[in-house]
């Protein structure tokens, strides 16, 4: 009955933040908000130049979203070909640094989608290092409000069961095609931020902090996540169509969890 | 994905009960005697008895008038995880409505007599001393915590107290917020354990 309660809370705590006006243009909060940017930024990548582009990555993502601890995010990487990795940050999130990708041999890099928490209205970047050691960002405002905090509705032992269990779902690939992935991780990815809701007794953070992809011997991609990735991580990343054996992932959590599975992927249709 | 089917099952629950939103609660709370002494995230009920409960409009004709308001934020900071690993950066940010003064869980019951005591003289302050001027309280929708500093203020005497149930996220629908510090006379007083609020 509790967790009916809350979730019940929640639901109308989101229907409510539906309505309303606009944002209100640009002010001092613009000053402040890139403040805030420049003070991550400083912290993430020291005094590397970032420049700002509108192509090197684009970011897809709810400008309200629907669900604040399970915000749906897209990156668009038009110079595929030139990227070594890639940074989601969320700057107003107290834990900034959401994830770090680092692209293998065996990875397409156009297009990454994750799942991240949003603690309140802010700015998201993305920051794409180049092969050749160049950085390029890009932004967008998401309104969502209380993901990094929001009870899971279940007890811990629930939300715990069958951690580390993994799934890869593959779309129809054509023969030269990139072929694309979708990774799906069971873990409550505790953020340390929620309370539960039965002892009042916040949950230590328990959140995945690697995950490395690989095709046969060879690297799709590695990534360092952040307690601001949504429960039950899911990923969707791109495969170069040449390369062969199955592929193996591996994640770790900051509690010594650690988990491998192999998939194995469909032949494409011709 | 249980939590997304729980949420939307309980969607079409609260249309069934003819809710409308975070400040009306589908189950009618009422108002308790005192303070409130239950978690702090939960349905709050939709008055406060000496006080007034105010929507947004409301909030906007207080802040646009010439007796400026003094604004209470009393939501709980952020809470740094345990089990972070070292040089993770940890980067709290507080949002809040524009030139409000914010003593982080405020609305906590009980609060050490010091505590109190540091609450009621820090408004006197504020107030100038004048039980008269518009005050009001907020922390996050469905949040106990305004309330009971609502409350707190009713029980000492304010005559012009407003309750903001929708909180900052209420606010910044519409309007810029901004990046505020805890109170320094209050956080000496010890700040009391967060609850959740949200």
């Amino acid at each position: 009955m509790k967790s009916v309660t809350i979730a019940l809370g929640l639901s109308l705590a989101a229907a409510a933040l539906s309505a309303g006006a606009a944002r209100a243009g640009a002010t001092d909060s613009d000053d402040e908000r890139a403040g805030r940017w420049s003070e991550i930024r400083k912290e993430i990548f020291g005094d590397r130049a970032i420049t700002p582009s509108d192509t090197a990555v684009t970011i897809d993502a709810p400008v309200r979203a629907l669900d604040a601890s399970l915000v749906p995010i897209g990156l668009q990487m038009a110079d595929k070909e030139q990227v070594k990795a890639i940074s989601f940050i969320i700057d107003d999130n107290p834990t900034p640094y959401a994830a770090h990708v680092t692209f293998g041999p065996a990875a397409d890099p156009g297009e990454l989608k994750l799942r991240v928490r949003v603690n309140n209205y802010t700015n998201v970047h993305a920051v794409v290092e180049t092969k050749d050691g160049r950085f390029f960002e890009s932004t967008k405002f998401v309104k969502a409000s209380g993901g990094c905090s929001a009870p899971m509705g279940m007890s811990d032992e629930e939300a715990m069961k069958g951690m580390g269990d993994m799934r890869m779902k593959f779309a129809e690939s054509q023969p030269g095609k990139p072929v694309e992935a979708t990774l799906m991780i069971r873990h409550p990815n505790f953020s340390g931020m929620q309370m539960n809701q039965v002892t009042r007794d916040y949950t230590p953070a328990r959140y995945i902090q690697t995950i490395d992809v690989h095709r046969g011997d060879t690297l799709v991609f590695h990534m360092d996540g952040d307690i601001s990735i949504a429960t039950n991580p899911v990923i969707n990343f791109a495969l170069l169509p040449a390369g062969s054996g199955p592929i193996k992932v591996r994640a770790s959590d900051n509690q010594q969890g650690s988990w491998e599975q192999t998939f194995t992927i469909p032949a494409a249709s011709h | 994905m249980i939590r997304a089917a729980q949420v939307a099952a309980l969607l079409v629950l609260a249309v069934l009960l003819g809710a409308a939103g975070p400040a009306t609660s589908p189950v009618g709370v009422p108002e308790p005697e005192g303070l409130y002494t239950g978690p702090q995230h939960g349905y709050t009920p939709a008055t406060l008895k000496g006080a007034e409960a105010v929507d947004l409009a409301g909030l906007e004709r207080l802040v646009a008038a010439p007796a400026k308001p003094v604004l209470l934020d009393v939501a709980v900071a952020d809470r740094k995880p345990e089990g972070l690993p070292p040089g993770r950066p940890w980067l709290p940010s507080h949002r809040s409505i524009p030139g409000s003064v914010w003593m982080p869980n405020a609305g906590a019951t009980p609060l050490t007599p010091a505590q109190e005591e540091t609450f009621l003289r820090r408004v006197a302050e504020l107030t100038g001393g004048d039980k008269g001027r518009p005050v009001v309280t907020f922390c996050h929708p469905d949040c106990w915590g305004s309330w009971n500093a609502g409350k707190r203020l009713v029980l000492a005497g304010y005559a012009a107290v407003h309750w903001f149930p929708l909180g900052t996220e209420g606010w910044q629908d519409a309007h810029e917020t901004a990046v505020i510090k805890p109170d320094p006379a209050w956080t000496a007083a010890s700040v009391p354990r967060g609850d959740a609020q949200r």
